[in-house]
């Protein structure tokens, strides 16, 4: 499902993101990765989705060589990814229901079958009766929510969650995992980037830790372990 | 692609509207750089009316000897008139010419008795010739020279108005350069204005711009909203000016006419002909602006 191989990521001028990452995740997988901060882990969770394109190596989504991928086929490599991130990046000048809605209005999705989806998205994360709320109207916890619904709408084989929990108190935390765990019940390949080591321990997952943009270990059933 | 087109006018409606303050700002911004654009050009109307008001008052007279016949002045008269350069020919006949002196020289006894003596009227016929443009008085004075009446003319008034037809000239090209170099220096500021105006509008909106990146969306399909809203803007823009302009102009117009002996500049009957010339190339203008700024602005945003 996704594939790194030999990746490398450097900046300018001479900062090393990613250090030869090799690295291949299943599909149904429900995989966390973890480290302290800066170490790179958020590099690679955003070569997943070509916010950042690899130095050298070579990166595959679900068959897909997205190594050099152009700007044209970003929006479609983006339409089959769920992404969840820290700060939710919620339109603010949207509605719950616009914000989800979005993510099947760029897909040229019809008016008739957002009017359907979104609803049944809003109920699985419990914000049916807040659709018509701004952002800035919900409680951190809801508005990661969203985030989550706003992913999942377009039914998404990989789901990307970088530090999904990282401005959220703990119950809110308990709740985005839950839902993350649900989806990936239902068959979606989870990448959950975090240094959360209470949550790490009680998923039992595969955890992958990163120390200075190198893989130091993959364990199947693994723990947090820096 | 129909269905995408009618998110991106909802979408620009949206934005305008929920961002009501921000597209305030930018219409009153657009607004009040049209506003300057008219006010050049109403300046620019108004320098044309007084050069060619100035114009109309330029004739030469032409005097004949005492003793001229009337077949002769008449012969020159037509032959004048048939001129493209020349507007109109007055004939002043001698009993006239008379009749004039003596009315303006009504309360002086001294010479009203000297006329009496000479007896009859000592002044010859004369042409008064306007041209239709200070360019021509000279190719008028020229066509005097015809030996058909040549001998006939005792004397021509025009030295007095070489010179102010000269001066006239120089202030019609100073008036017509710095209108040019006005407009410029006024088109350059109302395109940075909108540039600028165009960019902090964007700034404001850069994180949603990355948003809509990541989930998919196409550069074409975060851009055109942008687009459409512009579009509004300087719709809007060029209604409230013209709102503010045809007021203006009708309350200023009869003033003006004072300073051209109660002649009319016609600014409003020139606004109320031409509206959709002038409005429609300035909202195409300010459109074209406003779309070039928010593409060019849009880029390095639309680098997620």
């Amino acid at each position: 499902m996704i594939h790194f191989k030999n990746v490398i990521k450097t900046y300018p001028p001479n900062i090393v993101g990613i250090r030869n990452v090799s690295l291949h995740i299943r599909p149904g997988e429900f995989v966390s990765i973890v480290g302290q901060s800066g170490t790179g882990k958020s590099t690679l969770a955003k070569l997943m989705f070509a916010e950042e394109t690899a130095t050298s190596g070579q990166i595959a989504i679900g068959g897909w060589d997205i190594t050099r991928i152009s700007q044209h086929d970003v929006p479609m490599l983006r339409r089959q990814i769920g992404v969840v991130f820290q700060d939710f990046k919620l339109l603010p000048r949207k509605t719950v229901f616009e914000n989800v809605a979005f993510a099947l209005e760029v897909s040229g999705t019809p008016n008739r079958r957002i009017k359907e989806i979104v609803p049944q998205v809003l109920k699985i994360v419990n914000l049916h009766d807040k659709g018509d709320r701004y952002p800035k109207q919900l409680s951190g916890g809801e508005q990661q929510r969203v985030v989550v619904a706003r992913s999942l709408v377009h039914r998404p084989k990989i789901l990307v969650a970088d530090e999904p929990t990282g401005n959220l108190d703990a119950i809110h935390t308990h709740e985005i995992i839950d839902l993350l765990k649900k989806i990936n019940e239902f068959g979606t390949t989870v990448v959950l980037v975090t240094h959360n080591r209470e949550v790490v321990n009680a998923l039992k997952k595969r955890v992958i830790t990163v120390d200075d943009g190198q893989i130091t270990s993959d364990v199947e059933e693994g723990r947090y372990k820096i | 692609m129909l269905t995408s087109s009618i998110r991106s006018i909802r979408f620009a409606f949206q934005s305008f509207g929920r961002n009501f303050w921000l597209s305030l700002i930018t219409v009153s911004m657009l607004a009040l750089t049209l506003v300057t654009v008219n006010l050049l050009l109403v300046l620019q109307i108004v320098a044309t009316k007084a050069v060619s008001f100035a114009e109309e008052r330029i004739e030469v007279s032409v005097y004949f000897h005492s003793g001229t016949t009337e077949d002769r002045i008449k012969g020159a008269s037509g032959y004048l008139q048939g001129l493209p350069q020349v507007r109109d020919v007055q004939v002043i006949t001698a009993e006239e010419a008379l009749a004039r002196f003596k009315e303006r020289h009504a309360a002086d006894a001294t010479i009203l008795a000297a006329l009496d003596e000479v007896g009859g009227s000592p002044f010859g016929p004369t042409l008064v010739i306007k041209g239709k443009s200070a360019d021509d008085i000279p190719l008028i004075l020229e066509s005097l020279d015809n030996p058909q009446f040549r001998d006939d003319i005792r004397e021509k008034d025009f030295s007095s108005y070489e010179d102010i037809v000269n001066r006239i000239r120089a202030t019609t090209e100073r008036v017509r350069l710095f209108g040019i170099g006005l407009a410029a220096v006024f088109l350059l500021i109302a395109i940075l204005i909108v540039f600028n105006t165009v960019r902090i509008a964007l700034f404001v909106h850069r994180e949603e711009i990355a948003i809509m990146k990541l989930v998919g969306a196409t550069n074409a399909f975060v851009r055109s909203p942008f687009l459409i809203e512009c579009f509004l803007y300087s719709l809007l823009a060029v209604g409230i000016v013209a709102g503010i302009v045809f007021p203006v102009v009708a309350a200023i117009d009869p003033g003006l006419s004072a300073f051209f002996g109660g002649e009319s500049v016609g600014l409003l009957v020139y606004f109320q002909k031409n509206w959709l010339p002038i409005f429609g190339i300035q909202l195409a203008a300010l459109t074209v602006i406003n779309m070039v700024s928010t593409t060019l602005a849009m880029r390095k945003y639309l680098k997620v």
